[in-house]
């Protein structure tokens, strides 16, 4: 009732807006003309109104649902407090591109590795042979180069990416986090270290990803394009990128499987998995025990900004 | 009566004479004498459509020393049974006796079988007068054992004999590094037989072939793989080793056809050792070999070597790349897992209670 309420009025303010400025065009026209024209225009002007609004009340309702779901969530589970968004969209859809590529790569790579495995035949025949194996690993690297374009170009033309980049940057404080969390672990000291936005695992995943890629996409791209390469440099620097792709290919299969996994999924906090890869967001408990730096700095930047709220 | 039973005796040994199968052994009717009426005259010859001369010369002694010594013109030439022989024999069909199982003494073996699948035995099947029976390669008269070194099927000979018909394809082979090392009378070098087998010889687009492309370099590896053979003559066998870890091998293992295998860069028939100008692996030649299959193929392909194995230090930068990342894995991977670990043992103390 009160929406309909707020409606009309709406409607109402706007209508006398426009009779008003309507008034001055018609002024020198014959009386029926103008009240034609006017009434013309009165039910254009209505019509985009009433557009207007069921627009404004969709999305207020899509809002209104995920309030009342998250209202919900929170009496349920009162102990993990608000949510946070961690990771925005552009940086989800990035992270998502880069998995399902290097996902593709691995499983049509690694057969070319261990032809003798006993799976790698069967792989190899799933994609219909290997001269389809081969295109389906270039659509992956093509995905790999795309999401390194990207996300060179959200480093520099986002807010976002500009800040995460300084934060992710290695500073002395993760020696001593390092040194601090091993000693945690064997129990002399009696607390976690404090982590900002990115501790140095995730410092760790960031730049080994970039050297993975930098190692990969150059290495691959002399692959791929080898009598062209070959134009410039000698044979034996195809075969320098051939043993670097294959070894580094290795290490960052490993790397992926058994210390990412572990750090985000498999680790007896988060397991069987975390969706966060998904969503994007990280509830208040979490956050108080993985960032609490981070949050300790949005809890102050919002005591900041309500104040100059309140005093302006 | 008695005019009767004379005319029934006459009919038997008249029977008799014209039916040697019916008259048991006294079959080897037909004596040599009798053949060598006509065939024995060296002048017996006959002049044949295309203006070929065909030599009919036979006598007692062209059966002897052959596996066949003992058997008469007859046992072959069954066809035969009147002498003039009115019409033309026809040739002889050795599967008379060379059947697996048959009671003639011959040789047991389904080789006769392979030979009807092969190539040459389908060949004529569909009617095509120029393939090979078993006599046009193993000889009529004068059949000798393989392992004699005078067969015509022999090691040293079989080329010569396959020659015959495949007259290019001898022609190279002799001026390859296997043609030159099978003059010099080398044991251990493949003739022709040595890589498409003997019965079982298929064409190269035929997926039983073992010249097949993806049948290649197994079989250039039963001898190239084998450090026996190889170190007699001071030839490297890695190799084979070196091309299955590379692209190439990996992809040809994997099944395609597209992908260079030992005779796509080495040559068919005419390998020729890569210092030789001739040879498709010499580094002059090398941009022409690749550029096969890598258009614009230039001499910066030859710099580096080709069979390269990054796990001898001879490889140089290549080894060195090896060694940085299997040290850079290794590092990396125990850091890693140790950190991981550490993380385990120390959530297990605190859910003990532990500090």
């Amino acid at each position: 009732m009160a929406e309909d309420d707020r409606k009309d009025a709406t409607r109402d303010a706007v209508g006398r807006e426009i009779e008003s400025a309507m008034n001055g065009q018609v002024s020198g026209l014959p009386p029926e003309q103008a009240e034609a024209l006017r009434e013309k225009i009165r039910l254009r002007v209505r019509e985009e109104i009433e557009r207007d609004l069921r627009a404004r009340t969709a999305s207020d309702r899509k809002d209104a649902a995920h309030l009342a779901k998250e209202a919900r969530k929170k009496e349920k589970h009162g102990e993990e407090g608000e949510t946070f968004i961690r990771f925005n969209r552009n940086f989800r859809f990035q992270h998502m591109v880069m998995f399902s590529s290097v996902i593709l790569l691995i499983i049509t790579g690694m057969p070319l590795k261990f032809p003798n495995f006993i799976l790698s035949r069967f792989v190899i025949n799933f994609w219909g042979g290997i001269q389809y194996s081969t295109i389906v690993h270039r659509i992956g690297a093509a995905m790999l180069i795309y999401f390194m374009i990207h996300h060179f170009l959200y480093t520099i033309l986002t807010r976002d990416g500009r800040r995460d980049f300084w934060l992710l940057l290695p500073k002395l404080e993760d020696a001593k986090d390092i040194v601090h969390n091993i000693r945690h672990f064997l129990g002399k000291l009696p607390d976690k270290p404090r982590f900002g936005r990115f501790s140095y695992i995730e410092k760790f995943d960031y730049w080994a990803v970039y050297w993975g890629c930098i190692i990969m996409i150059g290495s691959g791209l002399f692959l791929w394009f080898e009598t062209d390469v070959l134009r410039f440099l000698p044979k034996y620097a195809l075969d320098v990128a051939h043993e670097m792709h294959s070894d580094e290919a290795m290490l960052a299969t490993l790397a992926i499987v058994i210390w990412h996994f572990y750090n985000v999924h498999f680790n007896p906090d988060r397991f069987p998995g975390t969706l966060l890869w998904w969503h994007g967001r990280m509830s208040e408990h979490e956050m108080k025990e993985e960032h609490p730096l981070e949050l300790e700095e949005i809890v102050a930047r919002r005591a900041k900004e309500s104040a100059e709220v309140s005093n302006g | 009566m008695r005019k009767f039973a004379l005319t029934a005796v006459l009919v038997f040994l008249g029977g008799g004479a014209f039916l040697p199968g019916l008259a048991g052994d006294a079959s080897a009717s037909i004596s040599l004498e009798k053949c060598t009426l006509c065939h024995g005259k060296p002048e017996f010859r006959k002049l044949l459509v295309n203006g070929q001369i065909r030599d009919l010369f036979v006598t007692g002694d062209s059966l002897a020393g052959s596996v066949h010594g003992k058997k008469g013109c007859t046992d072959c030439h069954f066809d035969v049974s009147e002498i003039p022989h009115r019409e033309h024999p026809k040739r002889v069909t050795c599967t008379h006796c060379h059947f697996k199982g048959n009671h003639e003494g011959a040789p047991q073996s389904d080789n006769v079988l392979a030979y009807f699948d092969s190539a040459h035995g389908t060949a004529i099947a569909r009617g095509n007068t120029k393939a090979p029976l078993c006599q046009d390669c193993h000889g009529s008269h004068t059949i000798l054992k393989a392992k004699d070194p005078g067969s015509r099927v022999a090691r040293g000979k079989v080329a010569e004999t396959c020659g015959r018909c495949h007259m290019e394809v001898y022609a190279q082979f002799k001026g390859s590094i296997h043609g030159a090392a099978l003059a010099k009378g080398i044991a251990e070098v493949p003739s022709c037989t040595g890589c498409h087998g003997e019965h079982k010889i298929y064409a190269r687009n035929d997926p039983k072939s073992t010249i097949y492309s993806t049948h290649v370099s197994e079989q250039c590896s039963k001898c190239h793989a084998s450090i026996k053979i190889m170190g007699k003559f001071g030839i490297e066998t890695e190799q084979v080793a070196t091309y299955k870890e590379s692209f190439h091998g990996v992809a040809n293992q994997f099944g395609s056809r597209t992908v260079a295998n030992c005779s796509s860069c080495h040559g068919v028939h005419d390998i020729r050792p890569p210092a030789d100008p001739l040879s498709m692996v010499n580094p002059k030649n090398v941009p022409k070999t690749c550029g096969k299959c890598h258009p614009g193929a230039n001499p910066n392909f030859a710099i580096g070597k080709i069979h390269v194995d990054a796990k001898k230090k001879e490889s140089g930068i290549i080894y060195w790349t090896a060694t940085f990342f299997k040290w850079l894995t290794i590092g990396t991977m125990l850091a890693l897992i140790v950190h991981i670990f550490l993380d385990m043992y120390g959530r297990t103390r605190r859910l003990r209670g532990e500090r």
